[in-house]
């Protein structure tokens, strides 16, 4: 008889989110299902009526670590609905900005994963803040790059995390020579050290990729050699920087995209029949609890070509340059593939930059409330936008964020592993799930007493 | 470097009514000159990833953080925290929002003020745009507190600006507190207080 084991909160990952696991007797899934406990936010509702300047800096707000997919998706939506053309060299500086908060996320995540795997040769995990070697090293290398590519990134975007320069129509400055050098300085030492890094990494997934075993809160499981299969298939709009309905051979079509309903895809309601105390962080949900992912899931379920797919470095090496690696090792692989990508793409920018050319378009049209979508390739995958602007405002805007097509994905994914390897797998897709914010709260002699997530 | 000797980080959403009132800090406190040594960040709700895990304390002496907090007391009410005062958390998110972890670390190398806004509204999950004015009130006096805390002479520059609310004055003609002003005033036609008194722009 199958036995349900509910891991929630999953951790290391950006906002909130669970995992519904049927596992057999071996404590194998036979069936997960990882779904977004973070409440949906009229985000679409709130933009109606906003002129189409204000839209990429409300969507911008939406979450707290992909700011910039977010500004440069929105403002390139409201671009491809108003049919403006921007300048090259405002391309070139988006282009720049996006490759350093790929960097940035890359090294971000890097720290993520490090605590599942071991340092080759032993049976000891790393622990990315130890001040031992050699993880000291490499800790120090991660946030070099983190710093060089944040750099990069304030002085192509004017900010480096909410991005003030981006606008419609292009950008609000141009950068200065000196400006220039800097940012080809900085990615001059981010290659070097993005190259160093890559070669880590990969030895660090293919040495878990070789073990038989990996130990999770006490317990020793076995390794599959499928870990993280699943055929669901692949979405990707651009290698790199993204593609809109403005382009001449646009790479993402509105009329192959459907949206199902949780209720369609995720299992009904279930008795949690196993824990795990020791499982960490805190154990896993105790036995007897319910589960109810159709009811619980806060996330449609988008559909491309019927099916819902897998976004995001993987799916970028596979559609355009024939990466075939399958499963969670070869999805990390394939991002710290994208490390010296991010860079060498900056340093081409930056060679091709024209620092005394204009920016902003010549004309802005205030749109006829034609649809425009605008697909930027965010770190964890296609970040698609879409709306109408009319006469300046916006009628409709929608946004189809990254995680959103991973989560059926993943759940999928997971069948066939252990469920210890469970978040493992989904950390593999370096998951962003809108996260809420926090507050803290005061007990009755108005003293602070614990930090409340507000849902 | 990516952060000079002194961060003023702004937090929070402004899609959530006050949580909205750190960036919106931010935005008051980006009109005034400010010097080289200090860098006001809107983090939104990006600041234990991308600021509070990269400061060098080697380089970066002060962290001011401005965000909303519940504390009991009148919306828009002000008060300043140490990271002491915060609830303690687990790290267990390098992404989420997680005060305590990143701060206990540094707490000990680089002087940490946390500046909390009793919040009228925090609307979350529902999207709502603008402070409530209680909230938006507290703006300028946190604006002076920060820069007082930041050793910076204001003087009459923030009159200038639009965001903060001008002293009231009972009667009479505001020309006639400062004789220097109305000549300035009479000779350019601007005529404003704010204006600078020895009539260099006039010119």
């Amino acid at each position: 008889m199958s036995k349900v084991i509910e891991i929630s909160p999953t951790t290391r990952h950006e906002g909130h989110s669970k995992l519904v696991l049927k596992v057999d007797d071996q404590g194998i899934i036979e069936r997960g299902d990882w779904l977004s406990i973070t409440p949906v936010r009229g985000i679409e509702r709130l933009a109606v009526g906003k002129t189409y300047e204000q839209v990429p800096k409300i969507a911008s707000r939406v979450c707290g670590i992909c700011p910039i997919a977010h500004t440069l998706a929105a403002v390139e939506a409201m671009e491809a609905s108003m049919g403006v053309y921007i300048p090259d060299d405002a391309y070139l500086l988006r282009v720049i900005l996006q490759c350093a908060n790929r960097a940035h996320s890359i090294a971000l995540h890097n720290i993520l994963s490090l605590p599942d795997m071991y340092i080759p040769g032993t049976d000891v995990k790393i622990n990315p803040f130890t001040p031992e070697e050699p993880v000291r090293s490499v800790a120090k290398r991660i946030q070099r790059i983190r710093e060089i590519a944040q750099t990069i990134g304030e002085i192509s975007g004017g900010e480096c995390i909410h991005p003030s320069n981006p606008r419609i129509g292009g950008l609000y400055t141009n950068v200065t020579p000196r400006a220039k050098s800097k940012m080809y300085d900085l990615a001059k030492e981010g290659l070097a050290l993005a190259r160093d890094q890559m070669e880590f990494m990969i030895a660090v997934f293919r040495n878990f990729q070789k073990r038989d075993w990996s130990e999770v809160g006490g317990m020793q499981v076995a390794i599959p050699a499928t870990l993280g299969y699943h055929n669901q298939g692949y979405m990707a709009t651009d290698p790199v920087y993204g593609s809109s309905s403005l382009d001449a051979d646009p790479k993402w079509d509105p009329a192959r995209w459907n949206e199902t309903r949780p209720w369609d895809w995720y299992m009904g309601e279930m008795e949690i029949t196993d824990d795990y105390p020791n499982y960490p962080i805190g154990g896993t949900t105790p036995k007897g609890a319910k589960a109810w992912p159709q009811m619980e899931a806060c996330t449609g379920v988008p559909l491309y070509d019927g099916q819902p797919v897998e976004v995001g470095p993987r799916a970028r090496l596979a559609v355009f340059k024939g990466y075939d690696e399958k499963g969670t090792i070869g999805q990390q692989i394939a991002r710290q593939m994208e490390y010296t990508d991010s860079f060498y793409k900056i340093i081409e920018c930056l060679d091709a930059l024209n620092t005394s050319a204009s920016v902003l378009a010549d004309e802005i049209p205030q749109g006829d409330g034609s649809l425009g979508w605008a697909a930027n390739e965010a770190p964890r995958g296609s970040d698609v936008h879409l709306a109408r602007v009319k006469d300046g405002r916006v009628q409709y805007f929608s946004m189809l964020v990254p995680t959103t097509w991973n989560f059926p994905t993943c759940s999928r994914a997971l069948t066939g592993a252990p469920w210890q390897l469970a978040e493992v797998v989904m950390r593999g897709y370096d998951p962003c799930v809108s996260c809420a914010t926090h507050m803290i709260v005061v007990d009755e002699d108005n003293r602070l007493v614990a930090e409340k997530l507000i849902q | 470097m990516l952060f000079p000797r002194v961060v003023v980080a702004g937090c929070g959403n402004s899609l959530f009514a006050d949580d909205g009132y750190g960036p919106a800090v931010v935005e008051a406190l980006q009109q005034v000159d400010l010097p080289d040594d200090v860098k006001v960040i809107d983090v939104g709700l990006g600041g234990p990833h991308f600021v509070f895990t990269l400061l060098d304390p080697e380089v970066t002496k002060r962290l001011i953080i401005v965000d909303c907090a519940d504390f009991g007391a009148e919306p828009g009410t002000l008060a300043r925290l140490r990271v002491e005062d915060l609830p303690p958390g687990a790290y267990r998110d390098a992404h989420s929002w997680d005060l305590a972890e990143p701060l206990q670390r540094l707490k000990d190398r680089i002087e940490i003020t946390i500046i909390g806004c009793q919040p009228k509204r925090v609307s979350a999950p529902e999207f709502e745009m603008g402070l409530t004015e209680e909230v938006q009130a507290a703006i300028p006096k946190t604006v002076s507190y920060i820069l007082k805390e930041i050793g910076v002479e204001n003087g009459t520059a923030l009159q200038d600006s639009g965001h903060l609310h001008e002293e009231r004055r009972h009667g009479g003609d505001t020309r006639d507190d400062c004789p220097e002003t109305r000549r300035a005033g009479d000779a350019g036609g601007t005529g404003e207080t704010g204006a600078p008194a020895d009539g260099s722009q006039t010119g």
